[in-house]
């Protein structure tokens, strides 16, 4: 699976060129408004790119390519846990015991069985995302895409489940597009790590992550994994200043805060 | 303490107050502090009631008007409702009638039956109608407000899903707008019921309105305290009714100001 994107759009990103392969975990990080999240919207078919190109090899018709985990969940309030999981199937008209299947499924691997019945309101933070997980897994799509899932969510949970997506991603060996403002979560999840510059966003440089598998918490205590992070760290940090001070300068012109 | 104790303690202030209320209006009235020609007590207007319902004429008056209500609040909604649905949704048709909402529905509906009465039946038809005009503007203004207040994010997902068209319609903005639509159908009724009564006052000879416009110049002075009465309960009954349905179909609506 490719895609490229050659956006030199007004809005975010210049000559984003990036090759995601198969059944790959991979993470893009940088400074706010570095246009990851655009990125991500250019992938998902949100936004249409006014130049370059989204390829994505699929071999399986009917499914769709991409399926999105948006960051403040987006769940539909008035319909139940289950009905969310199966929202996508009935759009496409798949039949209602296959939904019912593939939602019993889904919501089992998330650990959600018991809640099919409630309405999101009813749900913490934490178990909202994992419906929005169960939501875009349900419609098998060839990339998943997550937009900062679990940036909302407080530091526990969110240790939670990072752990929880790595089994998750083990099992079923999806390819994965994973936007964070977290370089410690990119290094626990990620096969490779993008790393986007200030605005306007370009591939300031891309990472392997050689920290072997299954990774789990506690690969934070290895020094490959301190050096690595503060290898990239060090980059990043150039590119959040950079960030920081463009933003200063147009705030100053009244144009942003 | 027993779940009926506990309920009891919870609420004595709320079921204390009216009835200190009427103790002291009781009182009052019986000790000649209050003119009982003109503030009877309350014990003589409840046997007035209890006549007026026995000899079967507050059940033509109250049929009467449940039936105006009826007529006028199903007219509000359904066109208020789709007139609401269109506006929410196309904001070509919002900008044109924004400005003619905002200068019609701000007017006291009473003032309409001459109007209404030029342009249809005058009777029972006029009545209906101009009791509907006020209870379309709020269900149409909060229709379109329920459309529009709908999450962005939401909309985007549920296209990323792929619903598009009418199926985005049925499936996310008429679901997304129902607790607007209902907020305004519970305002619609009770106004249909404030304009049903005033229009009886003006130009009934039936209805709840009229029995008590009737009462007052006759000077029954009880009989009108008892219809006042029935006005005010079925007023209750009618927003509290609206709201267990609401509850009932809006499962997923958090309960707000739950206590």
């Amino acid at each position: 699976m490719t895609f490229e994107s050659r956006g030199r759009s007004v809005v975010a990103l210049d000559r984003i060129s990036l090759q995601v392969h198969a059944g790959e975990f991979l993470c893009v990080v940088g400074p706010s408004g570095s246009g990851k999240s655009t990125l991500l919207r250019v992938l998902a078919g949100l936004h249409r790119q006014s130049t370059g190109e989204v390829r994505i090899e699929a071999d399986r018709p009917g499914t769709p390519l991409t399926a999105m985990v948006f960051q403040e969940h987006a769940l539909l309030p008035w319909r139940t846990v289950r009905d969310n999981v199966t929202f996508g199937l009935e759009n496409r008209g798949v039949v209602r015991a296959e939904r019912e299947a593939r939602a019993r499924e889904m919501l089992a691997m998330v650990g959600l069985t018991r809640f099919a019945q409630h309405y999101p309101h009813q749900l913490s933070g934490g178990m909202k995302q994992r419906v929005g997980i169960a939501r875009a897994l349900a419609n098998d799509p060839e990339v998943l895409l997550m937009d900062e899932p679990l940036a909302a969510l407080d530091a526990q949970t969110r240790a939670i489940m990072q752990e929880e997506l790595l089994r998750i991603w083990a099992t079923l060996g999806k390819t994965v597009v994973y936007v964070t403002h977290s370089l410690e979560e990119a290094l626990l999840l990620g096969d490779r790590v993008v790393l986007l510059t200030a605005r306007p966003g370009r591939v300031s440089q891309i990472y392997p992550v050689d920290l072997g598998r299954p990774r789990g918490l506690e690969v934070r205590a290895s020094p490959a994994y301190g050096a690595l992070l503060e290898t990239i760290w060090s980059r990043l940090r150039e590119e959040v200043v950079r960030a920081i001070a463009a933003d200063r300068g147009a705030g100053s012109d009244g144009v942003a805060t | 303490m027993s779940a009926a104790g506990r309920w009891l303690a919870d609420h004595c202030i709320t079921i204390g107050s009216p009835i200190a209320l009427v103790a002291a209006w009781e009182w009052a009235s019986a000790a000649g502090l209050l003119r009982a020609a003109f503030f009877p007590r309350p014990s003589t207007i409840a046997v007035h009631l209890g006549d007026l319902a026995l000899d079967g004429t507050l059940w033509g008056h109250l049929a009467t008007t449940l039936a105006r209500i009826g007529w006028s609040f199903s007219l509000a909604a359904l066109l208020g409702v789709a007139t609401g649905l269109a506006m929410g949704l196309w904001r070509r048709l919002r900008e044109g009638l924004d400005p003619v909402f905002a200068v019609i529905y701000p007017i006291p509906s009473v003032l309409f039956l001459p109007l209404v009465s030029f342009l249809v039946p005058p009777g029972e038809i006029a009545l209906v109608v101009t009791t509907a005009v006020t209870s379309f503007f709020l269900i149409a203004f909060t229709t379109t407000h329920g459309v529009r207040q709908i999450d962005r994010l939401v909309v985007e997902a549920a296209r990323h899903y792929g619903a598009g068209g009418w199926r985005l319609f049925a499936a996310v903005l008429l679901p997304g707008a129902m607790p607007s639509i209902f907020t305004g159908l519970r305002l619609g009724l009770g106004f249909a019921l404030i304009v049903v009564v005033a229009v009886e006052i003006v130009s009934a000879s039936r209805g709840l309105g009229a029995l008590l416009w009737l009462s007052w110049q006759v000077l029954k002075v009880e009989d009108m305290y008892a219809t006042f009465f029935v006005i005010a309960l079925l007023g209750a009954l009618l927003s509290y009714g609206l709201a267990a349905l609401r509850a009932r179909l809006l499962p997923w609506v958090p309960e707000v100001g739950e206590r």
